[in-house]
């Protein structure tokens, strides 16, 4: 287990479950996202979980770092999932016009490893 | 309903009260004329009161509707203050409330207008006859009757607002409990929702839905929503948009949509409009969109195995 | 329409939109707004007050409780010496491929808020303002 700044992730097998607690300033988000990328560089981790159920407000610069963070790491081979999103946030998101493309979602924690694991052994069996 | 709930409806603020008061055209020499004239009030006001009274007990009608109430002591004296009120020298926002606060009271005893609006008229004719004695001058009897009559008239208005509002209050709150009831979120099964939406879908409605939909969707935490439409005559770029909207929030939340109860009508629409429903799924019949959330949430609906007691107890029956 | 309460705001550093946030937040929470609103006041104030400080440098904002015949509602007014938006136009009517965050921030507050007002002039300043109000109950 590892925490970069504020934000705790845990290893759960070969996935990486990141939870965001606290209310998040442009700079920890950052941080965030360059962490996440380096621990999956590191330890070649073929899942990532967002946990995104402590987010009281998710403006669009943090919903552009969650969107683009889950979108590098699925260049790196690693499954992205944000999971847990509350409903003040989808409504606020997509009232605001924001379209978080390229990302799974969950509903939560264990979906998202849910969801993880099946795209794992979805790859696997297609003879990867 | 209390008095911030008509000062809400009916804008009342100082701004509004200023507006109604150079409408009604309302100086500050009416309201100095009316207070110089507030002892002349109090000298007759019980005689007035009774004046109305006799009007009302003459009329068998109204007299039924002010004897059914034990309130008729408390009822005199609300209206010796609405009488001595007009000569307060007032008319402000506070003044306002006192009036509402009236027009609430007759609102909730059930006065119908016709009473309240002939007893002005009943007021004004009183003070008419009184006047002219105690100010043998024309013109200055002409004045204050005139300053009274403005008066009048300003809360003749504030009591018919009063009464539309409440009237219009009732409606409202009919309406969001047909509301409530059209737009029920059903657990259909464990992790599967269904909301059978019936009737027309305006903007606010559809904000509503979407809210209501997403935090049922995380209270159940359901992985699946039908939205039935079937029931919805109409399906434009606006009601299209709307889903849509709400169709991607619930993605957000991790959960899918399935539209169903397309009509001919509304695919034609919607494809006519250009729309791009491609992130929906979407079916024409409702057992379509169950299947088809069974399938999400990996179940299946099969058929009863030929030994199973049922099937048995049935073929036994049909031999 | 009054001024209930008033509140100015030095917006030059992350902390200051930070500190927006919670005060708007607050404020809203306090005259009972419920939660979507909530979220949408403080989402609005998050973005304006940002776009201040990433393309302003520094500015001020002012939080107001405002009234208006008998409505209670909340009215932010985030004001810049910045160099000012050129294709004011374009900008509020950017989507989310636009360059940069300034576009999406300014037409998601105004989607956000129920009024919306700017002015701008280049090489001098930008000023915004928006009012959210109460759902009635």
């Amino acid at each position: 287990m590892s925490a970069h700044g504020s934000i705790p992730v845990l290893r759960i097998g070969s996935t990486l479950l990141a939870s965001i607690q606290v209310e998040l300033r442009d700079t920890i988000a950052d941080a965030f996202q360059e962490d996440i990328l380096q621990t999956i560089a590191e330890t070649g981790a073929t899942g990532l979980v967002i946990d995104i159920t402590g987010l009281e407000m998710v403006d669009s610069y943090v919903a552009r770092v969650l969107t683009n963070t889950g979108r590098m790491a699925t260049l790196m081979g690693t499954h992205a999932v944000v999971v847990g999103m509350r409903p003040v946030v989808a409504a606020t998101l997509v009232r605001m016009g924001f379209r978080m493309e390229g990302v799974l979602t969950a509903l939560n924690v264990d979906a998202g490893l849910a969801l993880v694991s099946e795209l794992i052994a979805r790859r696997h069996g297609a003879g990867q | 309903m209390p008095l911030q709930y008509y000062m809400e409806k009916l804008y009342l603020d100082e701004a509004e009260v200023e507006s109604r008061r150079h409408f009604f055209e309302i100086t500050a020499d009416d309201l100095t004329r009316l207070a110089g004239l507030h002892s002349f009030a109090e000298k007759h006001t019980d005689d007035i009161v009774e004046d109305l009274y006799r009007l009302i007990l003459g009329h068998p009608e109204a007299k039924k509707q002010f004897t059914e109430h034990a309130t008729l002591v408390r009822v005199k004296q609300a209206q010796r203050d609405y009488f001595l009120g007009l000569f307060s020298g007032r008319c402000d926002l506070a003044y306002v409330q006192d009036r509402l606060r009236i027009g609430i009271a007759h609102e909730r005893v059930g006065v119908p207008p016709k009473w309240y609006l002939g007893a002005y008229a009943r007021y004004l004719r009183s003070i008419f006859d009184r006047i002219a004695v105690e100010l043998p001058d024309a013109a200055q009897a002409r004045a204050a009757y005139q300053s009274i009559e403005k008066l009048v008239a300003f809360d003749t208005a504030l009591a018919m607002d009063t009464y539309i509002a409440a009237q219009l209050g009732a409606l409202e709150r009919h309406q969001a409990a047909i509301r409530e009831l059209s737009t029920p979120i059903i657990r259909l099964y464990q992790q599967v929702l269904l909301l059978p939406l019936i009737g027309t879908i305006d903007t606010h409605r559809a904000d509503q839905l979407m809210e209501a939909v997403l935090l049922k969707v995380v209270e159940e935490q359901a992985h699946v929503i039908i939205i039935d439409i079937a029931g919805v005559p109409l399906v434009d770029t606006k009601v299209a948009d709307h889903l849509l909207k709400t169709t991607e929030a619930v993605r957000l939340l991790g959960a899918q949509t399935i539209l169903s109860g397309i009509s001919p009508i509304i695919a034609k629409t919607i494809v006519n409009l250009g729309m791009n429903i491609s992130a929906m799924h979407t079916k024409s019949r409702l057992a379509e969109a169950l299947e088809l959330a069974f399938e999400i949430i990996g179940k299946r609906v099969t058929s009863i195995a030929k030994n199973h007691p049922a099937a048995a107890a049935e073929a036994t029956e049909k031999s | 329409m009054t001024i209930l309460s008033s509140e100015n705001l030095i917006l030059a550093s992350e902390d200051d939109v930070m500190l927006a946030r919670r005060k708007v937040r607050l404020l809203a929470e306090t005259l009972g707004f419920d939660p979507f609103t909530v979220a949408a006041i403080t989402t609005a104030t998050s973005e304006l007050c940002r776009n201040v400080c990433v393309h302003a440098v520094k500015g001020t904002a002012r939080l107001e409780q405002i009234g208006s015949g008998g409505r209670t509602g909340i009215r932010l007014e985030v004001r810049d010496e910045g160099p000012g938006i050129a294709d004011i136009d374009r900008v509020l009517s950017a989507g989310q491929r636009s360059v940069g965050s300034l576009g999406l921030g300014l037409s998601g507050s105004r989607r956000l808020a129920d009024e919306f007002r700017i002015e701008t002039i280049v090489g001098r300043g930008t000023v915004v303002t928006v009012v959210k109000w109460k759902r009635p109950a």
